[in-house]
């Protein structure tokens, strides 16, 4: 599913000048189509990720940097880790 | 149900600060988006996000508080989580793969499986894109084959199935931009949109219009030559029809494939517009068998 920027916001109920700073942070990033910037499904779950870390959980915009940093580097780790094992899995079914 | 004091760990007297600073220091350790791996930390989210909802409402939490409404009365979120998507991710805008560079840069068996990884995200960043096509009625009744002629100067032989509706989108794999870095294209979605007909109305897969018919016809009986979508068919009129009777024409509607669609033929008896002398002798001698009331149903 590919939204379109106004999709997007109207989705999300995030203000456009918002999505600019948040764009800008490099907390978004957008895709580009024929008809200019698009945002898939996980960017929606992004910005609920942000909302609540800001406004129920009072992060402010230098520990969302961090946070979100730090997320986007677990979340690869976790994926290389699974690789990982599916691959060594793999090996030693081969050699058994 | 548990009891929303207990789960937040206050007391049944706490302040909404208390509360407040309760729920947040339970939030920053349980929210399933800091704890990607852990299935229980959702649940246990959701109890405690519901626990706040409850005790930082002053109606709800009184409400609570003199045994007007239990702990189930508090409101769940329902959405995915972040994780949810990042988890999957080939596709994923937002990898970082600083976290392990420095190691799997000096070992053979672990750069060869990242490698293998980047290959398929290559592959995986491919984007559909959408584009409307507006056909004729009969194109959609009676399916076709249309050309498009795409914005980057491809020509595309686009099949329209008979029956096909208005919004309904097409999908076709592969034909969408093409992938950076040579892997596969994404898809091209076509949004139909249908031209009205100057005769024939559409209503699902029946196709229905108004056949004018003369007095003569309509008394006497006539075989009439009417169109249907695509061609025409001679058409049987009964004796002693009338306006407003349907005639059907079974199978000759939206020929969609299994069960095609009917036209349905609304008669309509106009009378002659011309001088008709003849005609009114006739009907100035006329004794009608029955005396009928055409303007019972109106008429007091």
């Amino acid at each position: 599913m590919i939204y379109t920027e106004i999709e997007f916001l109207e989705r999300t109920q995030l203000d456009a000048s918002t999505l600019e700073v948040w764009l800008k942070e490099e907390w978004l990033i957008a895709q580009f189509s024929d008809e200019g910037r698009c945002f898939t499904k996980i960017d929606v779950a992004r910005v609920t990720l942000i909302s609540d870390l800001q406004n129920n959980m009072g992060v402010n915009k230098e520990g969302l940097d961090v946070i979100l940093h730090l997320l986007d580097q677990i979340h690869s780790v976790r994926r290389q880790m699974s690789d990982l094992l599916l691959e060594i899995k793999s090996k030693s079914e081969k050699t058994a | 149900m548990k009891n929303p004091y207990e789960i937040l760990g206050v007391s049944s007297t706490a302040t909404p600060e208390e509360i407040k600073k309760a729920y947040l220091k339970l939030a920053k350790k349980l929210h399933p988006d800091l704890n990607p791996g852990d299935k229980q930390a959702e649940e246990k989210f959701k109890e405690i996000s519901g626990a706040n909802d409850l005790l930082s409402d002053p109606e709800k939490r009184k409400k609570f508080d003199s045994g007007e409404i239990d702990a189930s009365g508090a409101e769940q979120r329902q959405y995915k989580y972040y994780r949810d998507y990042a988890a999957q991710g080939t596709n994923n805008p937002y990898n970082n793969k600083s976290s392990y560079e420095d190691f799997a840069a000096n070992d053979d068996f672990f750069a060869e499986i990242l490698r293998k990884r980047a290959a398929q995200q290559q592959k995986s960043q491919r984007s559909d894109v959408s584009y409307s096509l507006t056909i004729d009625f009969l194109d959609a009744v009676l399916g076709t084959t249309k050309r498009l002629f795409l914005p980057n100067g491809v020509e595309l032989d686009v099949k329209i199935p008979a029956g096909v509706e208005e919004g309904k989108v097409l999908r076709l794999r592969g034909k969408g931009a093409p992938a950076m870095n040579g892997g596969s294209s994404g898809d091209a979605l076509i949004e139909i949109y249908i031209n009205s007909h100057p005769l024939f109305k559409r209503d699902g897969d029946n196709i229905s219009y108004d056949l004018p018919i003369t007095i003569k016809e309509a008394v006497l009986g006539a075989q009439i030559k009417v169109p249907i979508p695509g061609g025409q068919v001679v058409l049987t009129v009964p004796k002693r029809s009338n306006t407003g009777n349907i005639l059907r024409l079974k199978g000759k509607g939206v020929q969609r494939e299994g069960i095609p669609g009917d036209v349905l033929i609304n008669l309509k008896i106009m009378a002659p517009t011309g001088v008709e002398p003849a005609l009114e002798k006739f009907l100035e001698s006329w004794q009608a068998e029955a005396d009928e009331n055409p303007r019972k149903d109106i008429q007091q």
